[in-house]
């Protein structure tokens, strides 16, 4: 008879604990390259971070799939109340993991915390434009910019909102392993480099969601991590090598899923620097010369897209009427000529690149120098590490050419104009003082027409005086286990609160 | 032995120094990682207030002494990357990478000596020949590749372990494997060669005629004798091993120290460099005072005084 109690208490124990009312637990299991730095979620920039820190932390607001459009998260709405005040209204009853309920003084803390300069943190670029920020009451807040934007100032590139009084009591050291957030998960555990878990968070205010379980699993080795995803060790790897492709499309349980990034590669003149590149028609020679398509067919495997301008069609600010340059080698030599080199005689041009910084970018360089001697131009790769090259970069350093990639998340011309073509711009080689009017203007214009209207103005000058050689925006490529339903997104977002299981 | 043991102390902490001033230089000479760890919009503003807020904006010397004032108290600053303490976070992955070098080790011991030895005692046979071969392979394959082809066969094709990762003892033996073979095929060279070269040394002539049986003669005076050399070579290669396996680690996904300094470097995390360099050199000279101490054990007419 005991036995026969014992037996059913066991039956009994085990039924509950398993859930009788709710399907298997179900666990994702996703592998980029690197772990996470830290958890804490206001000093880093890096994506592979930040994919790791908005499944425990959340933003006001977050990028939707289009340009131009947000997903309200902990801001319900928000509006303009004069040309330098955004005002955002907080979605009440939300509470962090600890039980904190989340208010403005969370917001205003974490811009704050940002803006101080003694934490040293890599996001100042995202609360430049906020001068201070007031809570007028618990469930309002309002940015205030010192002059008028046309993105609302938050919104540029949203940040996470941590808890205050958590952040203040328990120190920085303790925050960086114990993220405590509103979203969608808690950290059940974190193995640095070997593996991080987080559980469904009860108390979220968005309910539950489909993936129970999601496990960060970083593999550094690109091998290795496709060794994983066929052994079904992880569901999903990012940065898969072409080599792979075939492998993983004939998987008996792996798939391909991809995306168009926001990514563009290009190439820029250094105009500042003497030589042949502050010459415009050896730059629009070079435009004609370069033969893109042929790129991302034979570079890229045809994963890639031709671009026209350096304002991409996925993002604001592009307009289908501008021109760009169509391989010409005639145009180019007829330019060259008139330039007064002709045949390409007397221009010998360096193509810095970086090395394994963006897929592909040192080939891209390659190929780009070769197309460049069909028109009699001697031109040579000078490939670098990317910690030195970066700095180069930002000390405007690199000349005549130099490949570099831009991803803006918030996909709006705003971000490309102002820091790759104004003179102020942090990464600008080119000085137009028409381009920079412009681009002021396009930035605090709150007419949406009006503004697009100065991006196809700012489009056009671009395209006559040709300060890059327009490449193209990259396909991004995923592998993932055939039972995984994941829509990639053009900035490199991995989120396992949007995914499912079958 | 205890003033010999005080001289070695002494002569480890001025290696120690060295090596952490010649890093120090070496690492601050190829810039700091402003540029670099700031997102790319930043404004030139933006990175010299991060710059500042660092303390990379003061004088090279300036840095260095109040880099040596606080290594002094054991402390090698916050990590750039993680920004924890970074003797922390090395020592936080040193348990991983003992683990996987000391397995690793294991097999170069289990596996290196004997093969040597049987090499040794059968030249020109299939054992000498294949024992041969198999130390060609590992002594030439990149430890990258035969780390691949080790994962495609055992965990993708046969299903026997898993593909990377730490865990139970199926995930140690793919990695531990592959660190090994390379000081295996080395120290097995090296065990034949020393014991091909006393096999025919006049003292082993002497065992044989007194009536020894071919085992005491092979290992007890033959082995004993031929070891010497090898000792010294497992040490290095302990110490090698242990100060950060850095391919294997990265191939397998192994959350060792190895992976880390390999991040660090890349990103020029300086603390973090630092701390992982220190720590394998400290290895290094525990592991090169315990062989001398080994010499001892192994020729009695070796003394420290």
């Amino acid at each position: 008879m005991k036995r026969v109690i014992v037996l059913f208490l066991g039956a009994a124990l085990a039924l509950s604990s398993s859930g009788p009312l709710r399907a298997a637990d179900t666990t994702v299991t996703i592998s980029q390259g690197v772990d996470a730095d830290t958890l804490n979620p206001l000093s880093k920039t890096v994506t592979p971070t930040n994919n790791v820190v908005q499944h425990v932390y959340e933003r006001l607001a977050d990028f939707g799939n289009r340009s131009g459009e947000f997903v309200p998260l902990l801001a319900v709405s928000w509006k303009r109340i004069n040309p330098t005040t955004e005002e955002y209204k907080l979605r009440h009853g939300v509470t962090f993991s600890n039980g904190d309920p989340f208010t403005s003084a969370d917001v205003k803390y974490s811009v704050e915390w940002i803006k101080d300069k003694s934490h040293a943190s890599e996001q100042t670029p995202f609360v430049r434009d906020i001068d201070r920020v007031e809570t007028p009451d618990p469930y309002t807040v309002r940015f205030i910019s010192k002059v008028p934007t046309a993105i609302p100032p938050g919104l540029q590139q949203p940040i996470f909102i941590v808890d205050a009084k958590y952040f203040q009591e328990k120190g920085l050291a303790y925050v960086a392993e114990h993220p405590v957030g509103t979203g969608p998960y808690v950290l059940r555990e974190w193995k640095r480099d070997d593996q991080l878990t987080f559980d469904a968070n009860p108390k979220w205010w968005g309910g539950h969601p489909k993936i129970d379980h999601v496990v960060f699993k970083p593999i550094p080795e690109a091998g290795a991590r496709v060794a994983a995803l066929r052994t079904g060790a992880t569901d999903l790897i990012t940065n898969v090598p072409p080599q792979y492709y075939i492998q993983i499309v004939g998987g008996r349980n792996t798939k391909l899923v991809s995306t168009r990034s926001l990514r563009q590669l290009f190439i820029a003149f250094n105009t500042l620097q003497p030589g042949p590149q502050q010459n415009k028609l050896v730059r629009q020679a070079i435009n004609y010369a370069v033969d893109v398509p042929a790129i991302v067919k034979n570079v890229l495997g045809g994963r890639g897209y031709e671009l026209t301008s350096p304002i991409p069609p996925n993002y604001f600010g592009y307009d289908a009427s501008v021109p760009g340059y169509k391989h010409d080698l005639a145009k180019a030599k007829a330019l060259l000529a008139k330039a007064g080199y002709p045949d390409g005689k007397g221009i010998s041009l360096v193509v810095n690149a970086p090395i394994g910084r963006y897929n592909r970018d040192r080939e891209v360089a390659e190929a780009v120098t070769g197309q460049l001697q069909t028109v009699g131009i001697t031109a040579t790769v000078k490939p670098q590490e990317w910690v030195s090259y970066s700095s180069m970069v930002g000390h405007r350093a690199l000349s005549p050419l130099y490949e570099l990639g831009w991803n803006q998340p918030s996909a709006d011309a705003d971000g490309v104009v102002t820091a790759l073509f104004t003179s102020s711009g942090p990464l600008s080689c080119y000085a137009n003082p028409e381009v920079d009017k412009l681009a002021d203007q396009a930035r605090g214009e709150l007419d949406v027409a009006k503004r697009k209207a100065l991006y196809k103005q700012i489009a056009t000058i671009l395209h006559e005086d040709a300060p890059w050689i327009v490449l193209f925006e990259y396909e991004d490529l995923y592998a993932t286990s055939k039972r995984l339903h994941f829509q990639p997104r053009g900035d490199e977002a991995i989120r396992a609160y949007e995914m499912s299981l079958t | 032995m205890t003033a010999y043991l005080a001289r070695r102390a002494l002569g480890a902490l001025w290696a120690l120094i060295g090596v952490a001033v010649v890093v120090f230089l070496i690492l601050h000479l190829t810039g700091d990682p402003a540029a670099v760890m700031m997102p790319p919009e930043s404004t030139r503003a933006e990175i010299d207030a991060f710059r500042h807020a660092q303390g990379f904006d003061r004088p090279l010397i300036v840095q260095f002494g109040s880099f040596a004032a606080s290594a002094a108290r054991g402390d090698l600053g916050l990590s750039l990357r993680h920004q924890e303490p970074a003797m922390g976070l090395t020592l936080q992955r040193l348990p991983a990478t003992i683990e996987l070098a000391g397995s690793a080790f294991i097999i170069v011991v289990l596996i290196g000596v004997p093969a040597g030895v049987l090499s040794a005692l059968r030249p020109r046979t299939w054992i000498d020949y294949t024992a041969r071969v198999i130390a060609l392979i590992g002594q030439s394959a990149p430890t990258y590749w035969i780390g691949l082809m080790l994962i495609l066969l055992f965990a993708v094709r046969l299903g026997w372990t898993p593909a990377s990762g730490i865990g139970d003892w199926r995930n140690l033996v793919l990695p531990a494997a592959t660190l090994g073979f390379f000081s295996t095929a080395k120290i097995m060279r090296l065990t034949r060669g020393a014991m091909l070269e006393i096999m025919g040394a006049d003292f082993m002539r002497t065992a044989r005629a007194k009536g020894l049986t071919a085992a005491r003669v092979s290992l007890g005076h033959g082995l004993r004798n031929a070891l010497l050399p090898v000792v010294t070579q497992l040490g290095v290669e302990l110490g090698t091993l242990l100060s950060g396996a850095i391919i294997t680690e990265t191939v397998f996904a192994w959350p060792g120290v190895g992976r880390l300094a390999v991040q660090a470097v890349f990103e020029r995390d300086f603390p973090v460099v630092e701390s992982v360099v220190l720590i394998a050199a400290a290895i290094f000279v525990l592991l090169n005072l315990a062989v001398d101490l080994l010499y001892a054990v192994l020729d009695p007419r070796i003394r420290y005084a």
